[in-house]
């Protein structure tokens, strides 16, 4: 059974016109909820289908990379802000913001971060040296996830 | 091994045989669109004049819209239209230049298939019908061999009409119309060839209802002859009193060594949207329909026999019932053997039992035989009885009835209406009554879908509606439940 | 060739609109969906679903011969593109034909005739249509005296730009050629592609479209579009017809998207934009878009017809099955884009999972979304969540159901930006209606003085 958008449309228009102030539908393919709100009504709708997922070519799983995300005792972990795609440079074939050994403060900014579609600056947080870089050009990070370390310059 | 091809009646034939031609609208018909016009059918029996009518006053939907999107959705495949004599959505007989802008109309809004039918056979009728028509500009012109048992309708006389036919410019087919299925075993056997040998340039094919249960042989028969086109219904409107239905049409053509091109996939899901439809709205199915012998002898539809019946207990004489039968066959002959099909079962019905239960014989005759006699219907095949015929004409009545203006001109016609309106427009309020034209303009365009699965719960919801006494209500069956709370009662 | 199996090489709430075309009709459909989509309401309704690649664009929708090799293996007779993605890559196009598969949508010449703005433009032209004043340039001398002619502020455009980017202003003669220089160099980052071309900025101008199909021989109008509420040429919410153009100019623009569609013999659905200004009443042709648009669903409500079906019926029988006269328009309808971003934080995005939607339903409203309770918004792709499309009698019912409908709205796990479309439904400008492209940026920058 599927329900379309007009089928929506005229089952609301009668419970408006009813004293019922909830309806609940349930197949075997979605569970819908369609509930008086104010002057309308919201509809609230679950697939309960699964994929029917035809053969993919035979890929090995890639083994899930480890996402650092532990602290390392002495030095500044700069974690990405959210997820998505890390870019270690402005643009492709530019030369990437910071290398090992780079002297950042707060402010500098090291690496991009793009999540749908959109580039938001990642900065280092702190000021020191950067002493390893873990993120790849291109690698998509978690939030949270260590994008490299730094040591704290002394005051 | 003959290559077949399919014709599909189910949204015409099939809706009118069993549900009474108010069995779809647009949207359920646009919603099978799609599906008709892949499945590969040489043609889709999709409308007469009926259904127009129908579609005005029950649904107040615009029947030349309903045509426009539904051959929009059919582009591969050529739409129906049958038509009787001149006469288009009422009774009344219209002036064949009228005629012509309804041919004119079904042609614009996009038919190009038109069934030329006449149960008297008046041949002169028939070749005026058809050159109309082709000069409207209609593609596939079909002559209606309409099949009947009687003295007169023998192979010599189809084969005369379809020599007719095959001679004249204006025709692209002939088909055998077996309203009552008649025509079985040996009788198939003789005919088919017969036409065959006339059939010229025509396609040739077989339409005929499974009241008694014959036309799925028949049609292997006329397969095995060598008969290309073969029109079925589908789901609830295949077999009972409708054409034979098209899957097991297919699989019997297929067993026996013939080929059916059809697109199986598309088949499958006409049938089962039509079935899933009757049941969303609660139509019934065809059925099936076993052997009558009786059939060969009234030919009557099995409507027309029970209305009479009742009739008769009406005024306690239901025990006449087997005499009024004896006088069918009477007056029928005495008629001129007039093809069993609407409106004669009823007019010699109700002269048989007028008959029987009268004075005497033809002492009461109702309006509608006098119109027959006076050749208001047709020809009939053979003259009517000579004694019969002064009889019924000496009646003051039949003056009247002779006396009745012809029909008004396409010019009186359309003066009664204001002047800009289109022809489509026009058509419908000179046949209509104009606050239900009113009504179709007013409802706005169609709804161009339908689903079928949603219904039920429609239908639920207005029943318990109406009802507005039941503030909760649960329903759970496998696969399916539904909740409906009000008030307090709807919880968080 | 008869259309049973469709694969949609595409994702989120289009291909979910796609597969209930395909529903109607009868059609198997087959979702291509990267590892990221496999589990998403479109992968759910769909009939069969491929992998196409892992979840990177690039490595899975934009890979062409990953979409060929996927809809070959499943079987499909045609690909439907969707928006965006490969949509208009003519070289995907001429890939999915010469392997046998129908492409639903324009002939690789048509695609090639409008994907580079220029050549666009030229064609425009020769068309007869009204262009913004402006061309190429090739060398600063050029760009200074052609910016003389044209008047500042103008726009310079990157000629493989599209979908609102690769735009940048330029208030005077003296930030010409460094701002030029940017835009070359972005341009080539960006698109592969350095060519830029100056145009007038119209400062108080309106984005006006208009929907056409095609058939290549005949070209039918399916009326206009207004598209002005943009954010950073970015469009937030879409309503058809444009409201407030007299009705001859109208008509004029109608008939120039026709006249375009005719001269290119164009072949499917095509929106042709144009900039429309408001003082002068003059109308300007922009760019041309060569497949279905997100914002369709407004056109499909006042016309009643399902561009999706006429798509695909136009790809199997190669022939219009409209006229003219089957296209008739009535009501008005509008659409908010609902996207996962934090309006409030200059519009970052929130991807991650949706644990509660609940959106609006009623008569004259329509939701086109893949969003439903436990969806997953992954980072990879755009943040657009769902369109609600409200239609009334006129744009005054329409703006008040709509904002009605808005306010339904309750989305959890994720941020979204139905609040600003609630102030923009109450914004009195908004509610007269005809607004220009700067009025939402004025609009946020009102809002964020304190």
């Amino acid at each position: 059974m599927d329900l379309t958008n007009d089928d929506v449309e005229e089952i609301v228009r009668l419970l408006d016109s009813s004293f019922y102030d909830e309806l609940r539908l349930k197949t075997a393919n979605f569970e819908l909820r369609l509930r008086r709100s104010g002057s309308g009504w919201t509809e609230e709708k679950t697939s309960l289908s699964t994929p029917n997922l035809l053969d993919a070519p035979a890929t090995a799983a890639a083994p899930a990379a480890v996402k650092p995300s532990e602290d390392v005792e002495g030095l500044t972990s700069i974690r990405a802000p959210m997820v998505g795609t890390f870019y270690r440079a402005p643009k492709p074939g530019a030369p990437a913001f910071v290398e090992v050994g780079a002297e950042v403060t707060e402010d500098t900014v090291i690496g991009i971060i793009e999540t749908m579609k959109l580039m938001n600056s990642a900065s280092a947080g702190a000021s020191g040296k950067i002493v390893e870089i873990l993120a790849a050009n291109g690698e998509i990070v978690e939030a949270g996830q260590v994008l490299m370390r730094l040591e704290k310059s002394a005051a | 091994m003959t290559a077949i091809k399919l014709i599909d009646v189910s949204l015409r034939d099939g809706n009118q045989s069993i549900w009474g031609a108010t069995g779809l609208n647009t949207p359920q018909c646009l919603q099978i669109a799609p599906l008709l016009n892949r499945a590969g059918f040489a043609a889709i029996d999709f409308i007469a004049s009926t259904h127009m009518g129908v579609a005005v006053k029950y649904y107040r939907e615009d029947p030349w819209e309903r045509i426009r999107l539904m051959r929009a959705r059919t582009p591969n495949t050529p739409l129906q239209f049958i038509g009787v004599g001149f006469r288009f959505i009422s009774w009344e007989t219209l002036d064949q230049e009228v005629m012509r802008i309804v041919y004119r109309c079904l042609i614009r809004n996009g038919v190009s298939r038109f069934i030329v039918l006449e149960p008297m056979h008046d041949l002169e009728a028939m070749m005026a019908t058809a050159k109309m028509i082709r000069e409207e500009g209609g593609e596939d012109i079909v002559g209606a061999l309409t099949f009947t048992l009687s003295e007169a309708h023998d192979d010599a006389f189809y084969a005369h009409l379809t020599r007719e036919m095959a001679a004249s410019p204006n025709f692209d087919s002939v088909y055998i119309k077996d309203p009552s299925g008649l025509l079985a075993g040996d009788r198939a056997r003789t005919l088919i060839p017969v036409v065959q040998v006339e059939q010229g340039k025509l396609k040739f094919e077989l339409h005929s209802h499974c009241n008694i249960g014959f036309a799925p042989y028949t049609y292997a028969i006329a397969a095995d002859l060598g008969v290309k086109y073969l029109h079925v219904a589908h789901g609830p409107l295949g077999g009972g009193t409708s054409l034979p239905s098209a899957i097991p049409t297919i699989a019997n053509l297929r067993e026996l060594g013939h080929s059916v091109e059809v697109d199986d996939d598309a088949v499958r899901k006409i049938d089962d949207y039509l079935t899933r439809l009757a049941k969303a709205e609660g139509l019934p199915s065809a059925g099936v329909r076993d052997f009558d012998a009786r059939f060969f002898h009234h030919q009557v539809a099995g409507g027309v026999m029970t209305t009479t019946k009742r009739q008769l207990e009406e005024v306690k004489l239901g025990h006449l019932m087997p005499q009024v039968m004896l006088e069918v066959d009477r007056v029928r002959a005495e008629l001129g053997y007039p093809i069993m099909v609407t409106p004669f079962p009823q007019i010699v019905c109700t002269q048989a039992m007028f008959n029987v239960i009268g004075k005497e014989r033809y002492a009461q005759v109702p309006d509608q035989v006098i119109r027959y006699v006076l050749g208001r219907f047709g020809k009939p095949a053979r003259p009517v009885d000579a004694n019969v015929l002064d009889k019924i004409l000496a009646r003051p009545r039949a003056d009247e009835i002779r006396k009745e203006p012809p029909p008004l001109s396409l010019k009186e016609l359309r003066g009664k209406f204001s002047a800009g309106l289109s022809d489509e427009e026009f058509l419908l309020r000179a046949t209509m009554p104009s606050d239900q034209i009113d009504a179709v303009y007013a409802a706005g365009p169609a709804r161009r879908s339908y689903n079928p699965d949603a219904r039920p719960v429609v239908k639920l919801l207005e029943a318990l509606i109406k009802r507005a006494d039941t503030p909760q209500f649960a329903v759970s069956k496998p696969g399916f439940s539904l909740e409906l709370r009000s008030g307090a009662t709807a919880a968080e | 060739m008869t259309l049973r199996r469709v694969f949609i090489a595409n994702r989120g709430e289009i291909a979910v609109r796609i597969i209930r075309t395909c529903h109607k009709l009868g059609l198997i459909s087959i979702l291509g969906a990267s590892e990221a989509d496999l589990n998403s309401t479109a992968a759910k309704l769909a009939d069969e679903v491929v992998r196409i690649g892992p979840a990177r664009s690039s490595e899975s929708y934009l890979n062409i011969e990953a979409v060929i090799e996927a809809a070959l293996r499943a079987k499909a007779d045609a690909i439907h593109p969707g928006y965006g993605f490969l949509s208009e890559n003519a070289k995907f196009a001429n890939a999915v034909r010469s392997r046998g598969l129908i492409f639903t949508g324009p002939t690789e010449a048509n695609l090639e005739a409008v994907g580079d703005k220029l050549k666009a433009r030229g064609h425009a032209e020769d068309a007869g249509l009204p262009l913004a004043p402006g061309g190429s340039i090739s060398n600063p001398t050029d760009a200074r005296a052609l910016a003389a002619k044209i008047g500042f502020p103008l726009l310079v455009k990157a000629v493989g730009g599209g979908g609102g980017r690769g735009l940048k202003r330029i208030d005077a003669m003296s930030q010409l050629d460094a701002t030029v220089d940017l835009a070359i160099a972005e341009a080539n980052a960006a698109f592969g592609d350095p060519r830029v071309y100056l145009e007038r900025f119209v400062a108080s101008g309106r984005h006006v479209e208009a929907q056409i199909i095609g058939d290549g021989e005949t070209v039918l109008d399916v009326g206009l579009r207004d598209c002005s509420v943009q954010r950073r040429y970015q469009k937030l919410i879409e309503e058809a017809p444009a409201p407030g153009i007299p009705a001859a100019v109208e008509a004029r623009i109608r008939q120039a998207a026709v006249a375009f569609g005719r001269h290119l013999g164009y072949f499917g659905l095509g929106t042709v934009e144009f900039l429309y200004d408001r003082q002068s009443h003059e109308f300007y042709f922009l760019e041309m878009n060569a497949r279905i648009q997100v914002e369709h669903p407004v056109t499909e409500a006042i016309s009643g017809l399902d561009l999706v079906e006429e798509q695909l019926a136009l790809a199997e029988h190669g022939k219009l099955r409209l006229s003219q006269s089957d296209i008739r328009l009535r009501g008005h309808a509008i659409e908010c884009r609902l996207n996962a971003e934090d309006w409030t934080r200059d519009f970052r995005p929130s991807p991650g999972t949706v644990t509660r939607a609940l959106f609006p339903a009623g008569p004259g409203i329509r939701v086109d979304t893949h969003i439903e309770n436990g969806a997953s918004i992954p980072p990879f792709y755009d943040s657009l969540m769902a369109k609600i499309i409200v239609t009334g009698a006129d744009r005054a019912e329409a703006v008040a159901r709509l904002l009605s409908a808005m306010r339904q709205i309750e989305i959890e796990g994720v941020a979204t930006n139905r609040d600003l479309h609630i102030a923009l439904l109450t914004n009195s400008d908004f509610a007269a209606g005809a607004v220009d492209t700067a009025y939402l940026a004025q609009f946020l920058e009102a809002r964020a003085k304190p």
